[in-house]
């Protein structure tokens, strides 16, 4: 049951051959998949919602390429992928996502300067292609444009082995991005020999588990110690639910942490429940119950506050109150009993692991 | 050498104690003697607390009002005193009027005797001096809901009103020999005559205010002004806990067969319980241990067991600090659904918590006690009877219906007759410049003027 309106917006997006034209798409396509919403199951509505914005960011890569060429700046000197982070790495948008991304591109023969160069002004090209079209800059700068984030894939490998040498607070912030990267444009050979050194060096470096489980269980579950929900107490949002820090960040996390783990290379926190029932690190019955958790926190999150503010689409991951009904209610606390089971599980089975 | 010699002449004393003095005092004056050093002591202490109170509220309040918040303390502290003497006092404590149900009338400009009389338990000069101490604490309790918008001026009127009138009825009607003494109402050292009548004050003067700025939103909700500085309420909440040993346990004014002790001992525990409380059930509720509400809790328990601290048994203490704990926090919860603004708690701290800890006194304190004390009767747990709950209920109904309305009629005429709030460009600007002309902390004002 693919609707005709979304496949041919999909169309449009992969040949429309200008910014304002995708900018007017993106919108069109927010507005359509805003009133669907409601009517589509959450995995469907998120997987179709995902393509489009993959789409979307396809297109601005190409149309920058194109823009550089048309500045007399040629082609990309060598092959390339164009890297999402964070819920895009994750195939998890939402309506209103913003950049996280990086570019890894094979090793220059000639001139490495001249090719950072390229790539450099590409990414600035497509980081405000995609601003102009909706998207938010990446608050913590985790953004092709930053020159930290836009390497050869020699360059890449050593940065991973600092980060895993030293293990301090940021680095191991800058490794649970990289484990849910994902390539959305060009040659994804290059993030798979990316995630090869991740994984070896995950292998190498076990302490690291540690400060990876410190990160990850960082955010606390929304469940008061009576089993109540915590909400908002102040401000504009009293009474609101953190829906994304309180309980979709809490699983994705604990998800990722036991993923990286044993070697998983899915992103998507429903891809990895499925791999982990696979491997049987969780058993069957395990898996249903965290991936139905899971889409009602995917489900939330869609649902939370949107923040329109000058032409970029932003949200702030609060759910307000006068949108959870008594029987959502019920479901969002018996889920973040779920989560927090989870959390408990990962703290076991990772300190289990490092004895 | 001068060691040894101190020490035989120590024991020697010790020994022969009569053999140390020119003239044998009589066991009367010594007993004066004693019991002046110690309310001396519990005034200084309860002085003291206002060291507490300048901390609490400039901690709990902005940057830009501390240098007033700070000042004004201490200059109110001063005005009190001089309006306690020539009027309060004598309102309170003066000799028999021919209404003396209602209010004392005499030793107005009170000129004490040099020393203690004949009989006397204690010197008249140190009565009144702790006496005062007590209502500048209830003054600087009602200052909480003037904190960050009320006008200077506002300030010495009310101060006037409340030290020579309104304070002064309250303390007489249950401390003076008022009609609500004569009923058995119990109130040790003043969780209604101090604290509720505080915190009703300081209720008037916020609803007559309105809220502060930016504290509640258009639909309703509230934001969190955060106090400037945390270190400071939480040393002000042990200055007042070490104050409240004078306040509750002086509140013997005699050192008598040492039950003094008792009274600081049911002080601690119920200060602590308070505080306990608190913590955990923000903890609980909002999965944050909230200081600022563990703060107010530990003051909680410390208000509640005021009235209480000479009528209970320890385990009651701790159950009435307990509850205060919880009371807070759900009444600082409340006040912001109600949409009152109260800056510094006080309408929590020590109205809420007052109110139950002169109710708990009517369901706790035992026979034995009110006895020794003299004052009642035992609660509804030792005696079975409601009687005594009935008179605390009745005793805090009429005294916070009696603030209430003063309160209202005397800020209200002052609001009409001279204006009570700072404009909205002195209320952003911040009180240090617009009623002071200078900053507290200059430095940090200079650079950022949105604070």
């Amino acid at each position: 049951m693919d609707d005709p309106v979304r496949m041919q917006l999909l169309k449009q997006i992969n040949s429309v051959d200008h910014i304002e034209g995708l900018r007017s798409l993106r919108d069109q396509v927010h507005e359509h998949m805003e009133a669907l919403l409601p009517t589509r199951p959450v995995e469907q509505f998120n997987e179709q919602l995902n393509e489009v914005h993959d789409a979307v960011i396809q297109r601005a890569v190409v149309l920058a390429e194109a823009q550089m060429a048309r500045l007399g700046k040629g082609s990309p000197p060598v092959p390339y992928a164009y890297l999402l982070f964070g819920s895009g790495g994750r195939k998890e948008q939402t309506l209103s996502s913003d950049q996280d991304s990086g570019i890894v591109y094979e090793d220059p023969v000639s001139d490495p300067a001249e090719t950072q160069q390229y790539f450099t002004e590409l990414s600035d090209c497509i980081v405000s292609i995609l601003q102009t079209t909706g998207y938010p800059l990446c608050e913590g700068n985790v953004l092709s444009s930053n020159p930290d984030w836009c390497l050869s894939l020699t360059e890449w490998s050593g940065k991973l082995d600092r980060w895993f040498e030293e293990p301090a607070w940021e680095s191991v912030r800058y490794l649970l991005i990289i484990a849910d990267c994902r390539c959305v444009y060009g040659d994804s050979r290059l993030v798979d020999e990316l995630k090869d050194f991740f994984f070896t060096d995950m292998l190498n470096h076990p302490i690291i588990l540690k400060r990876m489980l410190d990160n990850t269980l960082r955010h606390k579950v929304l469940l008061g110690f009576f089993g109540q929900l915590l909400k908002e107490q102040y401000g504009e949002d009293t009474g609101s639910l953190d829906i994304k820090y309180g309980a979709y960040i809490p699983m994705v996390n604990s998800i990722r942490l036991l993923s990286v783990q044993n070697g998983i290379r899915e992103t998507a926190t429903l891809d990895r429940i499925n791999r982990l029932v696979k491997i049987g690190q969780l058993t069957e019955a395990e898996g249903k119950v965290y991936a139905r958790a899971f889409r009602l926190f995917l489900r939330l999150r869609l649902m939370t506050t949107e923040q329109r503010d000058g032409g970029l689409y932003a949200n702030n991951g609060k759910l307000s109150s006068r949108k959870l009904t008594k029987e959502l209610t019920g479901e969002l606390k018996s889920s973040l009993r779920l989560g927090k089971k989870l959390q408990r599980a990962v703290f076991k089975q990772t300190m289990g692991r490092l004895k | 050498m001068i060691k040894k010699t101190m020490l035989a002449l120590g024991i020697f004393t010790l020994l022969f104690p009569v053999a140390a003095f020119a003239e044998d005092p009589s066991a009367a004056t010594l007993n004066m003697g004693l019991n002046s050093l110690w309310v001396m002591l519990s005034f200084i202490l309860v002085l003291l607390m206002q060291g507490g109170f300048i901390l609490l509220e400039t901690g709990s309040t902005r940057m830009k009002n501390a240098g007033h918040v700070a000042g004004k303390t201490i200059f109110t502290t001063g005005l009190a005193a001089l309006i306690y003497w020539a009027i309060g006092y004598g309102i309170a404590f003066g000799g028999d009027s021919s209404v003396n149900a209602l209010f004392g009338w005499g030793d107005f400009l009170f000129n004490p005797a040099v020393a203690a009389g004949e009989g006397d338990s204690l010197p008249g000069t140190v009565f009144f001096l702790f006496q005062l101490a007590f209502a500048a604490v209830s003054l600087s309790i009602a200052w909480g809901g003037f904190a960050e918008r009320a006008k200077l001026s506002s300030y010495i009127v009310f101060t006037l009103f409340f030290i020579a009138i309104i304070y002064p009825t309250v303390a007489h009607w249950i401390w003076g020999g008022g009609w609500l003494a004569e009923d058995g109402a119990q109130d040790f050292a003043g969780s209604t005559v101090v604290h509720l009548t505080g915190a009703i004050a300081a209720f008037a003067a916020t609803v007559l205010l309105k809220p502060r700025i930016g504290k509640f939103n258009k639909d309703g909700s509230a934001n969190e002004i955060l106090g400037h500085n945390q270190v400071f309420t939480a040393l002000s909440v042990l200055l007042l806990w070490v104050g409240w040993f004078g306040f509750n346990a002086g509140s013997t004014v005699a050192i008598g067969d040492g039950f003094f002790g008792y009274v600081a001992f049911n002080t601690m525990l119920g200060a602590g319980a308070g505080g306990v409380a608190a913590l955990l059930i923000s903890w609980a509720v909002t999965g944050k241990a909230d200081i600022t509400t563990m703060l107010n809790g530990t003051l909680a328990g410390l208000v509640a067991i005021t009235a209480s601290c000479a009528f209970v048994d320890p385990w009651a203490a701790v159950v009435i600090g307990l509850v205060a704990g919880v009371l807070v926090f759900y009444s600082v919860k409340f006040f912001e659904k109600i949409k009152v603004d109260d800056p510094i708690f006080a309408l929590s701290v020590h109205g809420m918590a007052g109110i139950w800890g002169t109710l708990a006194n009517g369901i706790f304190a035992t026979t034995a006690l009110a006895d020794k004390v003299g004052i009642g009767q035992g609660g509804l747990i030792d005696t079975g009877s409601w009687k005594q709950l009935w008179v605390q209920f009745e005793s805090v109904v009429v005294c916070g219906a009696f603030v209430l309305a003063a309160s209202f009629l005397v800020l209200g005429i002052m609001k009409l007759v001279m204006g009570f709030r700072v404009t909205e460009e002195q209320e952003i600007i911040g009180l240090d410049l617009s009623e002071h002309g200078a900053y507290g902390y200059p430095e940090q004002m200079k650079k950022g003027q949105s604070i």
